[in-house]
């Protein structure tokens, strides 16, 4: 057994921003997003899926019935996802907010998430998936413009320290 | 039976049941066959027709149907785990089973020793059965489509050839998801 993530202001508001105009919540875990994966499945309830790629088909499901759905994922995660990505979610215009921490990236110096980590933003640039990263405050008017205005995928990129994650 | 009979019968089971094809063949029939607003055809992705499928169940609490091949379920069985954890819902998984990887050149699909039923009754669905005959498979459709309650399977063993396959599906697919949206909303 372990114990439960704890909760964190930002997670909280986060979860609690999220929660009032997307919808339904997907994910497959990351020990970096495991406070938001807190709130969110206590506040919003959240799906776990146990591989990210099939995360996303389940959540464009969701998209083509008309819902704004998220996604959360590690970056080791959208690694999996990138052929449900490039051959259906942005062929397909589905909308979506991909919630993806940042393994790899400065203070996580594990060097199996390096590489992924500094891929993580050109990847989804290639993509043609805009990506902005969590602020403190929070700041989310772009994500919401492309999902809920455009009807496209968005992702929000999360670093590692941002919910007090430390390697 | 082959694979041309048993999208038929898939669709002479339905009428405005969304129906998510998987790609290769299976999209190219059934959109020659009837190309209903209520068809998504997923023509990338491999092994994410269940997913997708799934997605729609549980947001529009409809009867969805999944048309997969065995190549493409056996690509992402991640998909049966997902359906088989969710035991409300209505999905009628339909697995065409012709025992190789059709569009791509018939190579032999690695499913020797696997019992595609047994992993999905294995994951959690209510039912799975299987037949190679084209009057019982339409029979076994038609009562998944009729009170789908929860994930079943329907698995066609395919034995015979197809007539020549219809071409490959084109438009745009941004459009083609926008048409499939508007059915789900009633507006198709």
């Amino acid at each position: 057994m372990t114990t439960a993530p704890v909760r964190t202001p930002l997670a909280e508001r986060l979860a609690a921003e999220l929660g009032t105009d997307f919808g339904p919540f997907f994910g497959t875990p990351c020990g970096i997003l495991a406070p938001l994966y807190r709130s969110l499945e206590e506040e919003a309830g959240l799906l776990t899926v146990a591989r990210e790629d099939n995360a996303v088909g389940v959540a464009a499901g969701a998209a083509l019935a008309g819902r704004a759905p998220v996604v959360l994922m590690q970056n080791s995660g959208l690694a999996q996802s990138v052929n449900a990505l490039a051959s259906l979610v942005v062929p397909y215009a589905i909308p979506m907010l991909l919630v993806v921490s940042l393994r790899g990236v400065d203070p996580d110096p594990t060097p199996e998430n390096t590489v992924m980590g500094r891929l993580t933003e050109p990847l989804l640039d290639s993509l043609g998936i805009e990506s902005t990263t969590l602020t403190d405050p929070l700041d989310l008017d772009r994500a919401r413009h492309l999902v809920h205005g455009e009807r496209r995928a968005a992702a929000l990129l999360v670093p590692p320290t941002a919910f007090g994650w430390s390697a | 039976m082959n694979k041309t009979q048993a999208v038929a019968a898939v669709l002479a089971a339905t009428t405005t049941e969304p129906i998510v094809c998987t790609t290769g063949y299976a999209c190219r029939i059934a959109r020659h066959l009837d190309d209903r607003p209520s068809h998504f055809y997923m023509t990338g992705s491999m092994g994410l027709a269940s997913s997708i499928g799934i997605g729609v169940a549980r947001e529009t609490g409809r009867t969805t149907v999944v048309v997969d091949g065995d190549g493409s379920l056996l690509m992402n069985p991640v998909g049966l785990i997902t359906a088989g954890a969710l035991p409300t819902l209505p999905l009628a998984h339909i697995v065409l089973d012709d025992g190789c990887y059709a569009s791509t050149g018939g190579q032999t699909v690695p499913s020797r020793g696997a019992d595609l039923c047994a992993l999905a009754l294995a994951s959690g669905y209510a039912r799975a059965e299987e037949t190679d005959d084209a009057e019982r498979f339409a029979e076994l459709v038609r009562a998944a489509v009729a009170d789908c309650t929860a994930p079943v399977l329907v698995l066609a063993r395919l034995t015979s050839a197809d007539p020549p396959v219809p071409g490959r599906v084109e438009g745009d697919l941004a459009e083609h998801a926008r048409r499939f949206g508007h059915s789900l909303a009633g507006k198709g």
